[in-house]
């Protein structure tokens, strides 16, 4: 057990017995805390333990010290007995209210915790990984209550409720669960509390962390909740009669249940001509397919079945093949590994120098490696074709594995041509038809079917057509657009 | 609580446990049993198909929804329900081993000759296999998913629009060399797959939709049929399609794209979905037959045991015709478990007036 582990109080197990806090022990508690401020004003027989950097000083000035500062030592119990002022009669309480930003005060043989949170945060800024071109631009950011602000501001309605749990045994990070009464299904809420509360982790660093220890199958590549940084995507799913969870120190929150096709919708797919919205929509589907079979359909066709290929084109591929050393599947999954090195490299360096390796990869590596023929340049067309498809995906953890998904489909396709591609698909289609998101299908609107929902999922239907919530919410406020022609 | 199966996969469920492989050699055999404008028979057909789905029905009715194997344990001995189940197991499970490695056989005239034919068999069994064990309602939403992604393929047939000659099809109905029992026996092998209906039973969404969905799942199979085989008698002539074994796989080639052609086994590739709908369901009805006799033992090892028998009966037959004429009797027994078995389920019911409360 580490140090930290000793001196953090734990409150789940079986119930232990409260001991009275004092001052005396709060400082035991917290030896060895450089950063932890104790004041004492004798005058007032007033202590106070805090941190200052989780306290902010406005909201300190103006509840502590302002009216402590002129009263006297008869006042204090009627200050004290203001409803901001808790009255704290255990230890380990107090020791957690205390980390979560309250200051602890000690008057004769009482204590007392005043809330006055107020951490430092970054500014509401765009979103990096997730940009739109209309629509709003403010994006979460890595402070819980802040983000609690964007989504309260945007949904002005008391059915919006919060229910707050702690996950990782050591962090103690706050998980905001939030849904509109009467608009979500209980049974998912319910169900989503008991997954975040059963995670054991020691700490929990990001939501696309926690997602992964509340996914219905955790050893599937594909995710199962979506997360997104945009306040109007999370509002939406609000709206639609899904839960979102916040978790404090991740500029991501977390939407659940989710269909497989969820993941390819954009907001700004609302923000468009329904006519615009629709064709993005299926001009990504369209991706999907080529991302996940272009590669694999070139290797199969230029290892097995040359008879497909065109007589026309035939000479030219022929004449481009012709001085590549290797087998298409070698050549392909060089190609691939090179272009996700490319991807990788590009997404840790700063912007400037991500720029550089664009020109490296792209003119260098790529007019190098035909002309060293290492590669063809119909395959250099074929592998960029796919990776730019897989960019156009708008969640980036979909479009990863979709990514790694069609490295399983270039090797089948090596192997087996046709036929392994097919059973490739085949592998795929079974594995997500078994997926399930909170429990509900996967796949819906597809299987099960709800034809109404297709509207909003394959394209994007005019508002007025779009009536009710999606079937996947089980909501029962289903109408949510009374609006005619 | 099992999920159930809302109707409109029920439906899905018998079309795609229906259609097959058997599609690429369905014009060759009407044109050989029928005679001229054989491919009308395809309705005569799908009429008995319905009238066996309504003795089915009768069975749903009487049973009210119980399954089949509740209603034949509550009257019948274990000495008889016994080798009943057996014969039912080995008629499914050998059913599906065939139905895969017929569909390799037929791959194998256009590709991959010199792999052994059973090593893909084992490929298609092991997708089986991890569909199987994931129960009936993951089934029907992969058999969905499957249906869409093979949907398309009808439209196909616009490709061969202006080469269709209505003369091609001649005034003459049902003439020429006709065999119309026995030819009306092998087409109707075309068509099984909706009697494991009865399989379903306990898992219907919908009581009063479910005997509809399989007459629509039905009638699906039956109009796919009866566009594509119309397509081969305007395409070819009567004589060449009685020369043709398979002459839909033929027609497919003929499609040219700017960008690729002879797709014939590209698309071939998409009736392997099928192929394991079709499989996925027999083996599961096998399993579920298997988990009544030995109703302690977990289902994916029931599973492994009817995939694997099915695996070593696979390497008896050598050739597609051996396994063409396995496939013959298979389909003759299935037909006799699918007139034969609401028969005796029937039977019991009226004897017990009705099925007894479970």
């Amino acid at each position: 057990m580490t140090n930290t582990e000793k001196n953090i109080p734990k409150e789940d197990g079986p119930a232990k017995k409260k001991v009275a806090p004092s001052l005396a022990l709060t400082l035991k508690e917290f030896k060895d805390c450089a950063d932890l401020i104790y004041r004492s004003l004798p005058d007032l027989a007033l202590e106070m333990v805090f941190f200052d950097h989780l306290t902010g000083s406005e909201e300190f000035t103006r509840e502590i010290a302002i009216p402590f500062g002129s009263a006297e030592e008869q006042d204090v119990p009627q200050l004290l007995e203001r409803s901001q002022f808790t009255e704290i009669t255990d230890s380990d309480a107090l020791i957690k209210k205390i980390l979560n930003g309250s200051v602890a005060l000690f008057f004769h043989e009482k204590c007392y915790a005043i809330h006055v949170y107020k951490p430092e945060s970054r500014t509401i800024q765009e979103s990096e990984s997730e940009v739109v071109i209309t629509g709003p631009h403010d994006s979460f950011v890595e402070t819980a209550t802040l983000n609690l602000s964007l989504i309260r501001r945007r949904v002005k309605s008391s059915r919006l409720k919060v229910i707050k749990c702690e996950v990782g045994e050591i962090t103690k990070t706050d998980v905001y669960i939030l849904y509109i009464d009467g608009l979500a299904n209980m049974e998912y809420v319910q169900e989503f509390i008991k997954r975040v509360e059963l995670i054991e982790l020691d700490a929990i660093h990001d939501a696309n962390m926690l997602v992964q220890c509340i996914d219905d199958d955790p050893n599937s590549i594909f995710p199962q909740f979506p997360t997104t940084e945009r306040t109007d995507a999370a509002v939406s799913k609000l709206v639609a009669g899904r839960i979102v969870a916040i978790v404090d120190g991740s500029p991501s929150v977390i939407s659940a249940p989710a269909s497989f096709f969820e993941f390819f919708s954009s907001p700004d797919d609302y923000y468009q001509r329904w006519a615009l919205g629709t064709a993005t929509r299926l001009l990504r589907f369209a991706a999907f397919i080529v991302t996940i079979t272009f590669t694999a359909l070139y290797v199969s066709v230029t290892t097995f079945h040359y008879e497909m290929v065109p007589e026309d084109l035939l000479l030219t591929l022929t004449e481009s093949r012709s001085r590549v050393p290797f087998p298409p599947i070698y050549e392909a999954l060089l190609l691939e590994v090179t272009i996700e090195l490319l991807r990788e490299a590009g997404a840790r360096l700063p912007t400037k120098i991500g720029q550089t390796i664009g020109i490296v990869g792209g003119i260098v590596i790529g007019q190098a490696a035909v002309q060293a023929g290492l590669t063809s340049n119909i395959l250099i067309i074929a592998v960029a074709s796919s990776a730019i498809a897989s960019f156009v995906i708008p969640s980036y953890m979909m479009s990863a594995s979709i990514r790694l998904a069609r490295f399983g489909l270039i090797i089948l396709a090596g192997l087996l041509g046709n036929f392994g591609l097919m059973l490739g698909l085949a592998l795929m289609v079974i594995h997500l038809s078994g997926l399930t998101s909170l429990k509900s299908s996967y796949l819906t609107p597809i299987a099960p079917i709800h034809l109404k929902d297709w509207r909003d999922t394959f394209i994007r239907a005019p508002f007025w057509m779009l009536k009710e919530r999606p079937s996947q919410s089980k909501t029962s406020n289903k109408v949510k657009n009374k609006m005619r022609q | 609580m099992n999920e159930k199966l809302h109707p409109f996969h029920i439906m899905i469920l018998i079309y795609m446990n229906q259609t097959g492989v058997v599609i690429m050699s369905l014009p060759h055999l009407l044109a050989e049993n029928f005679g001229y404008n054989g491919w009308l028979g395809v309705i005569l057909i799908s009429l008995v198909v319905n009238l066996n789905i309504f003795i089915i029905s009768i069975v749903y009715r009487l049973g009210k929804g119980k399954s089949i194997f509740q209603i034949m344990e509550s009257s019948l001995p274990r000495v008889i329900t016994f080798p009943i189940y057996m014969i039912l197991i080995g008629v499914w499970s050998m059913t599906g081993c065939m139905v895969i490695k017929n569909y390799v056989y037929i791959y194998q005239i256009m590709s991959y000759n010199t792999t052994h034919a059973m090593l893909l068999k084992l490929l298609i069994d092991i997708i089986a296999y991890l569909l199987i064990i994931k129960g009936i309602y993951t089934i029907s939403k992969a058999a969905t998913s499957f249906f869409w992604i093979t949907s398309w393929m009808l439209l196909l047939q616009l490709f061969f629009i202006k080469d269709f000659e209505w003369a091609r099809l001649t005034p003459f109905l049902f003439k020429g060399d006709t065999h119309f029992l026995t030819g009306g026996f092998i087409v109707f092998t075309a068509f099984l797959g909706y009697e494991l209906c009865f399989m379903l039973f306990p898992y219907a969404d919908n009581p009063k939709k479910f005997i509809k969905s399989v007459y629509k799942g039905n009638l699906i199979t039956t109009l796919t049929y009866l566009i594509f085989c119309l397509i081969c008698f305007g395409f070819y002539s009567f004589e060449q399609i009685r020369n043709m074994m398979y002459p839909l796989l033929d027609l497919l080639s003929y499609i040219r794209l700017p960008f690729i052609e002879r797709i014939e086994n590209l698309l071939f590739g998409f009736f392997l979905f099928t192929t394991i709908v079709s499989v996925v369901l027999y083996s599961w009805s096998a399993q579920e037959t298997f988990a009544r006799i030995v109703p302690k033992a977990n289902k994916k090892v029931l599973a492994f045991i009817i995939l694997t028998f099915g695996y070593i009966v696979a390497w008896f037959p050598d050739t597609l015709s051996e396994v063409g004429q396995w496939l013959q009797y298979l389909g003759y027994a299935e037909l006799g478990v699918a007139f034969g078995l609401p028969l005796l389920l029937i039977l019991i019911l009226v004897i017990h007036k009705g099925a007894k409360p479970s």
